[in-house]
């Protein structure tokens, strides 16, 4: 199975393209960070964003949100889970005020690092690039023949390909992390304030490193689902722009399939509604009663049968090409 | 022959749909000769090679490769097979050496100097570090070639390999079988629809038509002591060569009969005394394509079925 993986890894190296996408990797992870700067200088020559941004305001703006916090929880029927979550942000924010610590703000490197990564978007696009081609590209150039003709079954040979698009997404998502920090050190200070949480006995400080990198994890679960998707497709259908294209679409209509059932129990078992499991650090939780064991239950599920779908069709298939 | 074979197609049937394309063919293949496999355009020799390498997979029958049935164990049985199936298509954007490596490490065993071995076989030393996009289809060929030999199989399939190779190609792509056949034993299995081409490289020619294993004949069979024979009165000499049990065939302006040589003198005689004026007496050869013309009933090779 190594040696497959080493054969994958090596044709995957050798195209041009994956260097090329790397490298969009490398200059999208800077150009965000560069943008962010720029709007940063820009709006901190304004007086309105300094007297919003500037020292002494924070205090204002945790207390506006310790206000909406309470009252939250003196609303009726919430569920334990939430409630224990909107308790521990409670307390975080009565330590704010009362230790005087402010909260990371976008013109500090560690805000940058906390938050995983800024340009997860260009990694999500190319690991489905690649997901896509792994299989498809093999029936166009005909090279299946070639491949399927080995004594090794070919279950074997679509899980080291499998695991080389994974190994690729995780890859990807490194060097964009690495770039980013590179680029958050080399245009943001480090400032006051502090990323805290709530242990469930006390308010700690909590490691910008250790968060970052939790959230680096739960964006590569969202790419890990669509990447097998496309791969899915790709093996189904021998076509590379069709798998990708198909993936695309459902990227970005899902969220408005969501929307538009909302009402309905089922929108919360569709894909979508639980594919961007940041949405549990970020706070926007676009249905009720999503938690995140739930939604990495759906997801697992959803991995599964995509997993058997591409493996039956490839097995069975009698290649003809 | 009385040697094992080393590949036993037995009853092999593969319906698609509703018709079926190979219908109950049984075929064995034996070390060191090369068996020609011909038929017309859509009559089933693709498919055929398919099921032998595991791209397609059988209705019903099976095939053994070394007493190993290949369903039961197709790692096992996969290991002793080297294959080219039509155009061999290769990773255009690696060098030819890293398509080797690649394909290398999908064998058993197959080291770093037995790579090196077999491209100095084919006589790829200069160029294979060269990136495959840049060969000529001769070279691809080759490479191909290459690939199919790495882990020393003891069978070896070809589907139309000289496809798109120039003369001198074909002929160094011929000498090339014939060397692996006699010098390390390996049954070979050739598809092709060029019969001049299996009449030159085979010991042995399997024929398909619609499906169906029509013929398997060794070729020194088809060379078998004919005689052509020029003589008037002809029906007097047909009368009296068939008094004599020869078995007399009208061809062209003459007659063919099959006869050993050592009785060609005295038939010779017997019709000279008989009155018969002698014009001519020649050994005859049926070429391939007279015999194949026979065997599927003729007429159909240029035929085109779809694939």
């Amino acid at each position: 199975m190594l040696n497959l993986i080493r054969n994958e890894w090596m044709k995957l190296w050798s195209k041009k393209g994956t260097w090329v996408m790397t490298g969009l990797i490398i200059i999208a992870a800077i150009g965000v960070m560069g943008m962010m700067k720029w709007v940063n200088d820009f709006s901190s020559m304004g007086e309105v964003d300094a007297e919003i941004l500037g020292q002494g305001n924070w205090e204002q703006v945790i207390k506006e949100e310790l206000e909406m916090t309470t009252a939250t929880l003196e609303q009726k029927g919430l569920k334990a889970e939430e409630k224990k979550q909107l308790e521990g942000n409670k307390k975080v924010l009565e330590y704010r005020l009362s230790h005087s610590i402010e909260p990371l703000v976008d013109n500090d490197r560690n805000f940058f690092i906390a938050s995983g990564s800024t340009s997860s978007l260009f990694v999500l696009l190319m690991t489905v690039i690649v997901a896509a081609g792994i299989v498809a590209a093999e029936f166009s150039q005909g090279t299946i023949k070639m491949l399927l003709t080995r004594p090794i079954k070919r279950w074997k040979i679509l899980t080291s390909k499998y695991l080389t698009v994974l190994l690729f997404g995780f890859v990807l998502m490194i060097i964009d992390f690495i770039v980013m920090t590179i680029s958050a050190y080399m245009f943001f200070p480090v400032g006051a304030g502090k990323e805290l949480i709530w242990n469930g006995k006390e308010v700690v400080e909590a490691s910008v490193w250790g968060h970052g990198l939790y959230m680096l994890l739960l964006e590569f679960g969202g790419i890990i689902i669509l990447a097998t998707f496309a791969f899915m497709v790709g093996t189904i259908f021998r076509s590379n722009g069709m798998a990708v294209g198909l993936s695309l679409f459902i990227y970005f209509t899902g969220p408005i399939v969501v929307l538009q059932l909302q009402r309905y129990e089922i929108a919360k078992y569709l894909l979508f509604a639980n594919s961007d499991l940041t949405m549990y650090e970020t706070g926007y939780i676009p249905l009720e009663g999503l938690t995140l064991p739930f939604s990495l239950a759906v997801l697992a599920v959803y991995l599964v049968i995509f997993l058997v779908i591409s493996f039956t069709s490839f097995i069975k298939r009698d290649i003809t090409a | 022959m009385e040697t094992k074979p080393v590949v036993e197609l037995k009853n092999l049937t593969k319906i698609i749909g509703k018709k079926k394309i190979i219908d109950d063919v049984s075929l064995s293949l034996y070390p060191g000769q090369i068996t020609g496999f011909l038929g017309p355009n859509g009559a089933g020799k693709t498919t055929t090679i398919r099921m032998l390498v595991g791209l397609m997979k059988q209705t019903q029958g099976s095939i053994f490769i070394e007493g190993q049935s290949l369903d039961e164990d197709f790692e096992e049985g996969l290991s002793k097979v080297g294959v080219i199936v039509e155009n061999p298509e290769m990773y255009k954007y690696m060098t030819g050496y890293k398509n080797l490596v690649h394909f290398s490490r999908m064998h058993k065993g197959v080291t770093k100097e037995r790579i090196m071995e077999v491209v100095t076989q084919v006589g790829m030393q200069n160029r294979i570090h060269d990136k495959v996009s840049r060969y000529s289809l001769g070279m691809r060929q080759r490479l191909g070639l290459a690939q199919a030999l790495l882990h020393k199989p003891k069978f070896l399939i070809l589907d139309e390999p000289t496809n798109g190779l120039d003369p001198a190609g074909i002929r160094e792509f011929r000498e090339h079988l014939r060397v692996i056949a006699d010098k390390e034993g390996v049954a070979v299995f050739v598809s092709s629809h060029m019969l001049s081409e299996i009449e030159l490289m085979c010991d042995r020619v399997a024929v398909i038509q619609n499906g169906r294993l029509v013929e398997v004949r060794d070729m020194q069979q088809l060379y078998d002591s004919h005689y052509y024979l020029e003589a008037f009165p002809t029906d007097v000499a047909k009368a009296l060569l068939t008094a004599d049990g020869f078995q007399v065939e009208d061809y062209k302006e003459g007659f063919v009969i099959k006869a050993e040589k050592t009785k060609i003198p005295g038939l010779i005689q017997q019709l000279t005394t008989g009155e018969v004026q002698v014009f001519a007496v020649q050994p005859h050869r049926q070429t391939l394509e007279d015999q194949f013309l026979e065997m599927t009933g003729g007429g159909q090779i240029a035929e085109s079925h779809t694939k």
